[in-house]
């Protein structure tokens, strides 16, 4: 569904953000990328958006080149991703279920298709009470759950999340992550980048570490830290499955 | 994509209400600023009129000798009615009405010092059909059998020339510097509404919106904020035309320049027309090229 080739990219300023990243992720895939700020994560999720296009390199995603897609098939591009933000990115004068439907009006999608696939996705992110509420009176995992499912709206073969929890206390965090996995269990591909290591090892799914720009470690069933890895084997006793494809 | 005009409504008349403030801030600017622009081509355009209004008054006079024959002025209109460049019919005037009308000019003076009718020559009043034509009837006629002598206004409709041609460059230079004036501050008050928004335009690329259903609803709004802000300028320039007309009527000697510069309904329509298309122009095209670079994601 996804997949590096040798990726480069190196910001104007000179920071080699991202340096020879070769990855592979299967449809269907939950997958976390890992890493301390400024590890080269969210250059990843930019270029996946084609928000950036690589130095070097090549990028596919549903078996598409997206670094030599054309300018203009880029929206089209990003109709098949959701993506959710830290700062949930919602419009604030638009009510719950405007923000949702908004993403459909956006790609042309009629209205009865609109009026019967909000209120599902609503039902899904557990906010059909609040529809008509605007983003200020909500909280803060409310937010962001309205930002999952307008991400979601569209039925994305792929769904990115860089620091979707960012904001969020751990509780209502483990709530979001609940919700990812609902969602990648329809079928939907989901990285999630993060350096929120409770939710990391909680939810132990593939882990994808990157540090300085580089791809260190891509771990099935992994855990947050390198370190943490054999400490979660002893309390797991799972320390061979947890090295699926080792480090890098 | 399909784009719905519904869509495009209901998102303009929102995005309109809902950055009222900026709005009339938009329609203000465009308003004033195009009323300065209209004013000033207004005024060009008065000017242009009045110098039509002094070439139409360029007239010549071939003053015959008193004692000419009949068949001396005969000759002499029957040259003029041959020239190309005059304007038919030239007109003849006799004795009694140039008498009238010296008396006129002069003052009581002229009859009272003895001068009769009889005594007071005939004349051809011509007009060229340039102004500069002028001298060519007075070279042609000047020393003819019967002809007493040419005259036409030539120093006067020249430093008039001057002055209306100056005065055409003048305004047609400040409608100039006011319309670029106009569009700079137009366009940063639509950029400042953009940039206001840029989250919104980044949350629609987002989720897949093409570049042409962000702009559009952009450009609706640029659209009604210069059609509305001209309009509001245009119903000034009309205003302006009024008082300037009402001036000029009230004016006792029809020479004065606001008399001359009196303008046709029509006239003032067309510069109303060119302040409206202005104000949609830079309205809808400064909204477009304003949003392009936040659609640059």
């Amino acid at each position: 569904m996804i997949k590096f080739e040798n990726v480069y990219k190196t910001y104007p300023n000179g920071t080699d953000a991202v340096i020879d990243v070769s990855l592979d992720i299967e449809k269907g895939e939950f997958v976390f990328l890992v890493g301390t700020s400024g590890s080269g994560k969210t250059t990843l999720i930019k270029l996946l958006l084609r928000e950036e296009l690589p130095d070097q390199g090549r990028i596919f995603e549903a078996g598409r080149d997206i670094v030599n897609l054309p300018k203009w098939r880029v929206p089209y591009l990003r109709r098949n991703i959701g993506c959710v933000f830290q700062d949930f990115r919602l419009l604030p004068n638009k009510t719950v279920f405007e923000n949702v439907a908004f993403a459909l009006e956006v790609i042309g999608r009629p209205k009865h298709v609109i009026a019967s696939q909000v209120p599902q996705v609503l039902e899904l992110v557990g906010l059909s009470k609040k529809r008509d509420n605007l983003p200020t009176e909500l909280s803060g995992g409310e937010q962001q759950r309205v930002a999952i499912g307008r991400a979601f709206a569209n039925r994305p073969l792929i769904l990115l999340a860089d620091e979707p929890t960012g904001n969020l206390d751990p509780a209502t965090s483990q709530g979001i992550m609940q919700l990812l996995d609902r969602i990648n269990r329809t079928g939907t591909t989901v990285v999630i980048a993060t350096h929120d290591e409770m939710l990391v090892n909680w939810m132990r799914r593939r882990v994808v570490e990157v540090h300085q720009g580089r791809l260190v470690r891509d771990q099935a069933r992994g855990v947050y830290g390198i370190d943490n890895v054999s400490a979660a084997a002893q309390s797991t006793g799972r320390i061979s499955d947890s090295f699926d494809e080792g480090v890098i | 994509m399909p784009l719905s005009t519904e869509m495009v409504v209901r998102e303009t008349a929102s995005n309109l209400w809902r950055n009222r403030l900026m709005t009339i801030t938009a329609v203000l600017t465009v308003a004033v600023s195009l009323s300065l622009v209209g004013a000033a081509l207004l005024l060009k355009q008065g000017a242009a009129k009045a110098e039509v209004d002094w070439q139409r008054g360029t007239q010549v006079t071939v003053w015959m000798k008193p004692t000419d024959t009949h068949s001396e002025i005969a000759a002499v209109g029957a040259q003029l009615r041959s020239l190309s460049y005059v304007e038919h019919p030239c007109i003849f005037r006799d004795h009694k009405y140039d008498f009238a009308e010296a008396k006129k000019l002069v003052g009581p003076v002229y009859s009272e010092s003895g001068i009769t009718a009889a005594q007071t020559p005939t004349s051809w009043r011509c007009v060229p059909q340039q102004p500069q034509d002028a001298n060519a009837v007075i070279h042609k006629f000047n020393g003819q059998p019967g002809v007493l002598n040419v005259t036409a206004p030539l120093a006067e409709i020249h430093s008039e020339q001057q002055v209306i041609n100056i005065l055409q460059v003048v305004f047609l230079l400040i409608a100039l510097i006011l319309l670029i004036s106009a569009a700079v501050l137009i366009l940063n008050t639509i950029r400042m509404a953009i940039f206001a928004r840029r989250r919104e335009v980044s949350v629609m690329k987002l989720v897949g919106a093409t570049n042409w259903f962000i702009r559009l609803p952009f450009m609706a709004e640029g659209l009604l904020q210069g059609l509305m802000g001209s309009g509001v300028a245009a119903a000034v320039v009309y205003l302006l035309h009024v008082v300037l007309n009402d001036l000029g009527s009230s004016q006792t000697t029809s020479s004065s320049v606001l008399a001359q510069m009196r303008m046709s309904g029509w006239e003032v329509f067309s510069t109303d027309a060119i302040v409206v298309i202005v104000g949609i122009l830079i309205g809808t095209v400064g909204s477009a090229v304003a949003i392009r670079r936040f659609l640059d994601v």
